[in-house]
């Protein structure tokens, strides 16, 4: 149980820093990737923190976040469009860092929750998760040009 | 834990005040939402996180990135609108 908690710690305190200093400075495509990422790293986290604490109702929150987070960066995407367009952010390596992260946390919780609903629920979220992240990133990247106004 | 979500959240919430352009303070905020949500998840809320995420990550920076594009849009009708 212990282990668990110290692996959210580190994937929050690590994706959290990384991200504000991201946010924080830097040109306007380089925030915007910071803010997509803190998505994608903040949901392991929270499931590793669900498991942690033992309550597997905390699941909720993950699976609210990986719905919600990717439906903020689109806001971004669609309402920045000329900005971003001028200077497309490109973070391919990043974005499949993270998912690739998100996609192994989500194994190991299932391995460790075992068949079950719960383990669904964890699919669930990591599917929405890779799938939602994914997305963002490319409408980011200027992926759906019909989009634009 | 709560002492690492609690650093997040004043390092975020200071980054919040020092950004000076909207459009960023927006993605700061967006930032701020997430790592809040995190906070309330450690103090063992997780309703209270689930509102946080709804209105922080995605409502807040909506609102403010629409009134910063209505400002910045040049003003054409400038005696049609009052």
């Amino acid at each position: 149980m212990n282990g668990w908690l110290l692996t959210a710690g580190v994937v929050l305190a690590a994706g959290g820093a990384a991200a504000l200093l991201g946010v924080a400075t830097g040109p306007l495509r380089r925030r915007v990737v910071a803010q997509n990422l803190l998505t994608a790293l903040a949901c392991p986290g929270l499931l590793l923190l669900a498991q942690a604490y033992d309550r597997p109702s905390y699941v909720d929150v993950a699976l609210v976040l990986a719905l919600l987070g990717p439906v903020g960066t689109l806001v971004f995407a669609r309402l920045l469009a000329d900005e971003l367009a001028a200077d497309p952010p490109r973070a391919r390596t990043l974005t499949w860092a993270a998912a690739g992260l998100g996609a192994a946390v989500v194994v190991v919780l299932c391995a460790a929750v075992g068949p079950s609903r719960a383990m669904v629920k964890l699919l669930v979220t990591g599917a929405l998760l890779i799938v939602g992240n994914v997305i963002a990133s490319h409408a980011l990247s200027g992926g759906f040009p019909g989009e634009s106004r | 834990m709560i002492v690492v979500a609690l650093l997040l959240v004043a390092a975020c919430a200071t980054t919040a005040v020092l950004v000076r352009d909207p459009v960023h303070q927006a993605l700061v905020l967006a930032v701020l939402g997430t790592v809040l949500a995190v906070l309330f998840t450690v103090l063992q809320a997780p309703d209270v996180a689930l509102s946080q995420l709804a209105v922080g990550s995605a409502l807040t920076p909506l609102l403010m990135l629409l009134a910063v594009r209505k400002v910045k849009r040049p003003r054409r009708h400038k005696g049609d609108e009052r």
